[in-house]
């Protein structure tokens, strides 16, 4: 196995282990409104594990050995992508699994998919931005996110269960309209995502091997 | 003559400071040293001849390539040292090597342990615990280990003590001997690297102001020791540098054959005297002069 892979799979894995011990449990034994709050934890637990696997990094340690700079890009851009469908099958898969018992329905089927699309597609725009502009200048800027998600998440899960009328993101007028096709939309939101990762995985390439941010 | 590296008007900016035009050629088996004082761009030129930097302006070949169409097999023929240590301050020696060993072709696990042997490094420290002079051995320990063609060495003396400084620059001396390593220094002093340099190049303030074999520098420069008014002063005013003394002065030339006719004379009364230039005191001139 590539050692570059090796390495940042560690911190990827970690994530996916304590993803699935910690919110994979609150999904099977947790009712309503568990599949409106858990997954806004994916993006949380995908970015943390970015800046875990980013700043134990050493590009300039790495840009010494004949590792050529796009096999780094992709295999990094990759994990992300592995780490992003893992916890996407996860949720999918528990949704699917309580959906007789009405705590997930078709539309939750449609936000899991469009959580995880925002997740993997910050994450690798933050793996780039990285690239440019060095892990201390972003440390902060994910460090903010990731606080700003659980903030989030508390807000939401506190308000949903006290504020009359809060609006649930997984029963908005749009993911309502694309749950009346679940599989076809998730199809097509999985089939974007795709796209809109490739634009960045090309982008990625370029932007680290043009990358000084280490030096 | 077989060039293993040739480098032609590389330059690049940064905000506050620039590499300018900078050209160099080396010979296959050749020791040749970059000199110059702090900031003076060596660095940055090195980081570029090692394909740790892209090349903006310039053209650059090395071993008949370049990074762009052959950066996996270069950096599997090059070995280089940074200035700056660039390991995972959490990881051991021995991961280090485990980490480093699949990706080139011809990695050597027991060089790489008898250099550690020899440089006195314990390969289950992590590297947090070592020194900055065991840093530096450990990135020499890499750069040594993996059957590299040419050595690209970011002052590779610096942080180390006496006898491992020795022992580095017997080693890079016994390469070059051999003929089949050819190695780059840099550094800002020249203390011990300029006995192994045969071809000098100084850097100073983003450019190169001087490139030489060491034999025509040892030819070139002097120090010409002499009497007040001794010497005519139109070859006074061709010194590069003059100091005055309390018994005559001491002028430094860079072209000695040019001046060696009009010396003649007060060399010949004993009016004057010739003593060897270290390249410390070129280096000085050039900076003090620019």
């Amino acid at each position: 196995m590539n050692p570059v892979y090796r390495r940042s799979t560690t911190f990827y894995l970690w994530s996916a282990l304590t993803y699935l011990a910690i919110m994979g449990r609150y999904m099977i034994t947790r009712d309503w409104p568990v599949f409106e709050i858990i997954p806004i934890f994916m993006p949380i637990w995908l970015v943390s594990a970015l800046t875990a696997s980013e700043d134990d990094e050493r590009y300039a340690f790495l840009r010494m050995l004949p590792v050529p700079d796009r096999d780094i890009a992709r295999a990094k851009l990759v994990l992300i992508l592995g780490s992003a469908a893992f916890q996407w099958l996860l949720m999918t898969g528990a949704a699917l699994a309580r959906m007789d018992e009405g705590i997930a329905d078709p539309s939750t089927l449609v936000y899991l998919t469009l959580v995880c699309v925002f997740g993997l597609l910050a994450a690798a725009g933050y793996q780039i931005a990285i690239w440019r502009y060095g892990i201390s200048t972003m440390k902060p800027v994910l460090i903010a996110s990731i606080i700003a998600g659980i903030a989030f998440a508390i807000i939401h899960l506190a308000s949903l269960k006290n504020v009359d009328d809060w609006p649930a993101l997984s029963r908005s007028a749009v993911v309502e309209w694309l749950g009346g096709a679940p599989w076809i939309s998730n199809v097509v939101l999985a089939a974007l995502a795709l796209l809109g990762f490739r634009a960045l995985m090309r982008a990625g390439v370029r932007v680290k091997a043009a990358s000084e941010a280490h030096l | 003559m077989d060039t293993v590296l040739e480098a032609t008007d590389l330059t690049k900016h940064y905000e506050d400071f620039s590499l300018r035009g900078a050209s160099l050629t080396v010979r296959k088996g050749s020791v040749s040293g970059i000199f110059g004082p702090n900031a003076a761009g060596k660095s940055t030129l090195l980081r570029m001849l090692a394909g740790q930097t892209p090349v903006p302006d310039g053209t650059l070949r090395v071993l008949g390539q370049s990074y762009a169409d052959a950066d996996r097999d270069l950096k599997n023929r090059i070995g280089y040292v940074p200035q700056e240590p660039v390991f995972y301050e959490n990881r051991t020696v021995e991961w280090h090597a485990r980490f480093a060993a699949p990706c080139f072709a011809r990695w050597d696990g027991a060089a790489f342990h008898r250099l550690l042997e020899d440089f006195r490094v314990n390969p289950l420290k992590k590297v947090k615990h070592l020194s900055g002079g065991q840093k530096k051995l450990l990135s020499l320990a890499l750069a040594f280990s993996h059957g590299a063609e040419l050595l690209i060495l970011d002052e590779p003396t610096a942080g180390l003590d006496i006898v491992h400084r020795r022992s580095l620059l017997d080693r890079l001396r016994a390469l070059a001997n051999a003929g089949d390593t050819t190695v780059v220094v840099a550094s800002h002093i020249t203390d011990g690297l300029d006995e192994i340099a045969e071809d000098i190049t100084f850097l100073h303030d983003g450019r190169v102001v001087l490139r030489e074999s060491a034999d025509d520098l040892a030819t070139n420069w002097k120090w010409v020791i002499y009497k007040d008014g001794s010497i005519d002063r139109a070859v006074e005013e061709r010194f590069a540098s003059v100091r005055r003394q309390p018994f005559g002065s001491r002028g430094l030339t860079g072209d000695f054959p040019a001046v060696r006719e009009a010396l003649a004379p007060a060399l010949a009364s004993g009016d004057a005297r010739l003593d060897h230039a270290s390249l410390e005191d070129i280096l000085l001139s050039f900076i003090k002069g620019a």
